[in-house]
């Protein structure tokens, strides 16, 4: 079972709030989605492993078992062509599960009239692998669901 | 097997949105797909982890087979998908 933590602080709303059909849908994958708070903040690795994708806006973290967790800052944030977004780590880096990955501000990603909500993504997963989510506040860090 | 060659045209690569909607297409058909980076290996292309790992990126090619009945309307789709925003 690994466990995968919140990126970002914020209020858990699932999946299906995500402005974009394609994690709504859970075509992406199963997970849920965090509103992050309106604050500068660094986004941090939901699960140990190796950062097997970067881009400004987004990551995947590959851990035990190969599991990939993919983590999207905002929706259509390419866009923005990583104004506003710092890499604190390298593609190909491992990391530890809680490290910084990504600097940025979701306030920004707003008044760039985008939404800054955080899909957390299990890569190829059934839907039935993942914990049920909950909804509610959850700090930076914090276990956000169980991937069995 | 039928192979197509395709340069991606979406601004963000084989990535989120392309990447799901790609890996989905591939998923729902019977025989193998997969898609390699011209040169490069290939992964199945029914895996979205795979798929982003690639890290196909704008303006770079990618190879992609499949085989089975209906393999080129398949491929038609994929490399419609890998040219849209």
């Amino acid at each position: 079972m690994l466990s995968v933590l919140a990126p970002v602080a914020g209020a858990t709303v699932g999946l299906e709030e995500v402005p974009d059909p394609v994690f709504a849908q859970g075509m992406v994958g199963p997970g849920t989605a965090i509103e992050p708070r309106h604050e500068a903040q660094e986004a941090v690795a939901p699960i140990a492993g190796k950062v097997v994708k970067l881009h400004h806006h987004a990551f995947v973290v590959q851990g035990e078992n190969g599991r990939g967790v993919l983590v999207h800052l905002g929706i259509d944030t390419v866009k923005l062509d990583g104004a506003g977004f710092e890499s604190l780590v390298a593609e190909g880096d491992e990391v530890e599960a809680g490290q910084p990955l990504i600097r940025w501000n979701p306030a920004e990603v707003v008044r760039a009239g985008l939404s800054p909500i955080v899909p957390v993504v299990a890569l190829d997963a059934g839907g039935d692998v993942v914990s049920r989510t909950g909804t509610g506040e959850v700090e930076r860090g914090g276990r956000l669901f169980q991937w069995t | 097997m039928a192979e197509r060659r395709v340069r991606i045209e979406s601004r963000v690569g084989l990535h989120a949105r392309p990447a799901a909607m790609f890996v989905s297409a591939a998923a729902a058909f019977d025989g193998d797909v997969r898609v390699a980076k011209a040169g490069g290996e290939s992964v199945s292309a029914k895996s979205i982890l795979a798929v982003m790992s690639l890290g196909a990126r704008n303006g770079d090619e990618i190879v992609v087979t499949a085989e089975g009945e209906g393999a080129e309307a398949l491929l038609d789709r994929l490399a419609e998908i890998a040219n849209t925003d």
